[in-house]
């Protein structure tokens, strides 16, 4: 391991943050509208396929919690570095920083389709995105800390969203549930797939582990972390299936956005549009971690300051979305960086640790021999 | 960094300044001859008296006095007392046998005497309130401090009043100040240091803390950033905190000013720095958290229940102070689907005349609101009632008869200034004001897109500021947890940590001594 990462012992945070970074930078964009998708494959038995897909993400993180112990100090990129060498490392870990820009990308556009069809008609979407990359700019600048800062009262701050949904929960219809695991395997995994896009985020682990303080810990909060996203979703997934009927849920493109506009207050209505509004806090750590680690990224690979790297990656991002435009465009490009996530987030870990475990053993047959 | 080079370049100003007066070789001798003269004190009397007059411009209120034929004395006639001048000071010297040095020192019944062989110091003590003594013959003088301490009497504190707890407040002079805190806190390990800042004013400084509570670090960064001060003058307190602050482009105030002893001693006691400025009734507290900005002295003398009530209430003011306008106008130009219709119909019905989009009325009637507030600060109070009264009254109703506003717009904005005087902190109170309103501007242009936006700014600023290097948005980020029960809520003394999260540094030598902090509070109970 030549290109050690040198960090100070005031750049790290506790391990406890980890649960509120983990929830925050799973929870984003996609809670809008997971439940469609899902729903065309797994029917009424979504809830497993959510269950499955926390499973496979729980297992791909334990796989990565254990990879990164046998390097201690490395991030994923220096694992990448040691494992495959000076050129094709380099060469993954460049694919990996496409693979976090791509995910700043596929957030923010997402999130002005929303607000361009919930609030704002009229309102461009270049002007929604630069307001965004500013805001990231900004809290990007001063640091992981000031990042994770954003990461726990965004969890703090969100906490009303899932309580305003039990009102919804007055015109459940249990039946909507019923019979219990009338989809076979293969629908509730391909279910289970199409949640890809939902659930990753927690891959922000690979980049930041070497910043945990107490690293023992690490393995306790992030499952807590999981944990707690799985069951806000589960809580969501079931409130939607006992709100809508099939016919309808398939129909709707935004389901959680839709069961908010039917919550009513005294002195408030349409709930979503605030709903809509606010998910700026909740997608903002989001955007500032995929930021953070693709630069983490680009630095093994070239020297380079942050803010010429930010301001590359925002100008590319804000060119790349004129070629995504229509509500279809997004929709395809969602699937097909589903399927990317699904490789990069659950699939490579195991593969990467599965190679370094054979490196080692090899190379301690070796010593053994010698 | 950032003060360390400043003192290098302070630095390289006097180095700079140096060879040219050197190089001016048309006087050299004499240059050095005047340096010499101006450093030494001289053995005649009639030339050091001369010299004296000479560096304080000989003013009208300069007196000199010769006692005897050996011992004289000089001093600024509305600086000393002049009780003790009379009554033991000039009786002791006319009886003195020996006239020297050292004897007049020894034989004089006063305190504070000292003695000196360098002018600079002589003219300086004297201009603070000394008398000195200059005996012919002898190229030293004498410095008897009897300095007369002019200030007013100690008055409730008016700014930051409070209905249960103590009712005095700092004044303008230093040691009455000193001594408050000294009375509150009889404990030797209160720690007081004394600076001169200000080339012009030469205003007297004093840094308190109490070792064994307070963080070193703290007090080694405040030392620091007062020694680099390099400036002329300096008249108050607030213009010091400004001046050392971390973040100088921020509205947001990182020390607290305050003016009430019961609070500074309170904020020494959980190991904070302060800083007391002669000439200023207002001490200096860091570092402060955002969320301690809003806790009064008072919630400490209250039951915890209503001091907890008490502080959520604050909390729920400045969310209101500085969301409720640009609420209104957000929803009113772009979102009224948000609103119940039961409730858009009177809205509408007293909007039906106004012929201005909302963003004005709001920034209107806003502005208005901050001309009384502005008006009723400066007036005498006399007058100030008037104005609440033709501000508030006159100017709402005819507003409203004449369409211009609102009657509901008017309810919101009162409140929203109702609100923001809630803030125990008049700096930050002044912050909250200020702070609507550019998010009623971004309301009135994005709706409720631009106050999230908003938000989110004031969010990532509030995380990047630190005072005295301690994160701005403590305890709750980074989490305190302990600590929270003395936040936005009040915990019973029990269950509460003496010490504020702001000053606490990761170490096991803190840790432990915090448990003894803990312990200690509950004994006292």
């Amino acid at each position: 391991m030549k290109n050690k990462l040198q960090i100070g012992t005031n750049e790290m945070f506790n391990a406890p943050l980890l649960f509120y970074i983990i929830c925050a930078s799973q929870v984003g964009v996609g809670v809008h509208g997971f439940q469609a998708v899902i729903y065309q494959n797994a029917k009424h038995d979504a809830w497993i396929s959510i269950i499955i897909s926390f499973l496979a993400a729980y297992l791909s993180v334990f796989m990565s919690l254990k990879l990164l112990k046998m390097y201690e100090t490395e991030d994923i990129f220096g694992v990448n570095l040691d494992l495959f060498g000076k050129y094709i490392g380099n060469f993954i870990n460049l694919l990996l920083v496409i693979y976090s820009s791509l995910a700043f990308f596929a957030i923010i556009r997402n999130y002005t389709d929303v607000i361009n069809a919930w609030v704002f008609p009229e309102l461009k979407p270049s002007f929604i995105m630069i307001t965004l990359m500013i805001l990231v700019l900004y809290a990007f600048t001063a640091g992981l800390r000031t990042i994770i800062g954003i990461c726990f009262f965004s969890f703090f701050l969100g906490l009303w969203i899932p309580v305003a949904l039990i009102i919804p929960l007055n015109y459940a219809n249990v039946n909507y549930l019923l019979p219990v695991f009338s989809a076979d395997l293969v629908e509730l995994l391909k279910g289970a797939y199409y949640m890809t896009f939902t659930v990753a985020g927690f891959e922000v682990i690979h980049t930041l582990y070497p910043f945990i303080k107490e690293k023992e810990k690490a393995k306790k909060y992030v499952s807590l972390g999981l944990f707690f996203t799985m069951f806000l979703y589960l809580f969501v997934m079931i409130v939607t299936l006992t709100f809508f009927s099939g016919e309808q849920l398939e129909r709707t493109i935004w389901a959680t956005l839709s069961l908010f506009s039917n919550i009513r207050l005294p002195f408030l209505e349409r709930i979503e549009l605030i709903t809509v509004c606010f998910w700026m806090i909740v997608i903002l750590p989001n955007l500032c971690l995929y930021a953070w680690s693709a630069f983490r990224g680009m630095k093994r690979i070239a020297n380079i300051s942050e803010m010429k790297f930010i301001l590359g990656m925002f100008s590319l991002i804000f060119i790349g979305s004129f070629f995504i435009e229509t509500r279809s465009e997004i929709y395809e490009f969602n699937n097909k960086f589903g399927y990317t996530a699904f490789i990069i987030v659950l699939i490579y870990p195991m593969v990467l640790y599965l190679i370094a475990y054979i490196k080692k053993s090899v190379s301690r047959q070796r010593a053994g021999k010698e | 960094m950032f003060f360390g080079k400043k003192k290098n370049e302070s630095r390289k100003k006097q180095t700079e300044t140096l060879p040219p007066s050197s190089q001016n070789k048309e006087t050299p001798v004499q240059a050095n001859d005047q340096m010499k003269k101006n450093e030494t004190i001289s053995e005649t009397t009639e030339i050091f008296i001369q010299d004296v007059k000479e560096r304080v411009l000989s003013p009208a209120d300069f007196v000199v006095r010769h006692v005897t034929e050996k011992i004289s004395i000089t001093f600024v006639d509305n600086l000393i007392k002049e009780d003790i001048l009379n009554l033991k000071l000039l009786p002791a010297l006319q009886n003195i046998e020996n006239e020297s040095p050292e004897t007049i020192i020894s034989q004089l019944p006063l305190p504070q005497i000292n003695k000196t062989d360098k002018m600079t110091d002589c003219v300086d003590t004297m201009l603070t309130g000394a008398v000195v003594i200059h005996v012919e013959g002898h190229s030293c003088a004498i410095l008897v401090i009897i300095p007369a301490r002019e200030s007013r009497g100690l008055t409730p504190p008016e700014n930051e009043s409070q209905v249960i707890g103590s009712q005095v407040g700092f004044n303008e002079s230093l040691s009455t100040n000193i001594s408050l805190v000294r009375r509150y806190i009889a404990n030797p390990n209160l720690g007081n240091e004394k600076f001169k800042v200000g080339k012009q004013t030469n205003t007297a400084l004093s840094v308190m803390y109490i070792k064994g509570i307070v963080a070193e670090q703290n007090v080694n960064t405040i030392r620091q950033r007062i020694e680099a001060l390099d400036i002329q003058d300096i008249i108050d307190s607030a213009e010091l905190s400004e001046l050392i602050d971390d973040n100088k482009l921020s509205f947001f105030p990182q020390m607290l000013i305050t003016e009430r002893p019961d609070r500074f001693c309170d904020g020494l006691l959980s190991g904070k720095v302060g800083i007391l400025v002669d000439g200023s009734s207002m001490a200096i507290l860091c570092p402060y958290s955002f969320f301690e900005f809003f806790q009064s002295r008072e919630d400490k003398n209250l039951r915890w229940p209503i001091a907890t009530f008490l502080r959520l209430l604050r909390f729920v003011a400045i969310l209101i102070s500085i969301f409720l306008t640009p609420l209104y106008v957000g929803a009113l130009t772009f979102h009224y689907e948000v609103i119940p219709q039961s409730l858009l119909v009177p809205l509408s019905e007293s909007r039906a005349r106004v012929p201005f989009p909302p963003i004005l009325e709001a920034l209107f009637l806003e502005l208005i609101m901050e001309l009384l507030r502005e008006a009723g600060a400066r007036l005498p109070t006399k007058i100030g009632q008037t104005i609440g009264i033709v501000g508030g009254i006159v100017l709402g109703t005819a507003a409203v008869q004449a369409g211009i506003t609102s009657n509901i717009l008017i309810i919101i904005v009162a409140l929203c200034a109702l609100s923001s005087f809630i803030t125990p902190s008049y700096m930050m109170g002044n912050v909250i004001r200020i702070v609507r309103f550019p998010i009623i501007i971004m309301a009135g242009f994005w709706g409720f897109y631009g106050i999230m936006l908003a938000f989110c700014i004031l969010l990532i600023h509030l995380l990047r500021l630190t005072s005295l290097g301690a994160p701005y948005m403590s305890p709750f980020y980074p989490p305190r947890i302990r600590s929270w029960g003395d936040s936005i809520i009040r915990f019973p003394y029990r269950f509460t940590v003496r010490k504020s999260a702001t000053t606490r540094v990761d170490g096991a030598e803190f840790s432990s001594n915090q448990d003894g902090q803990k312990n200690d509070r509950n004994v006292e109970e």
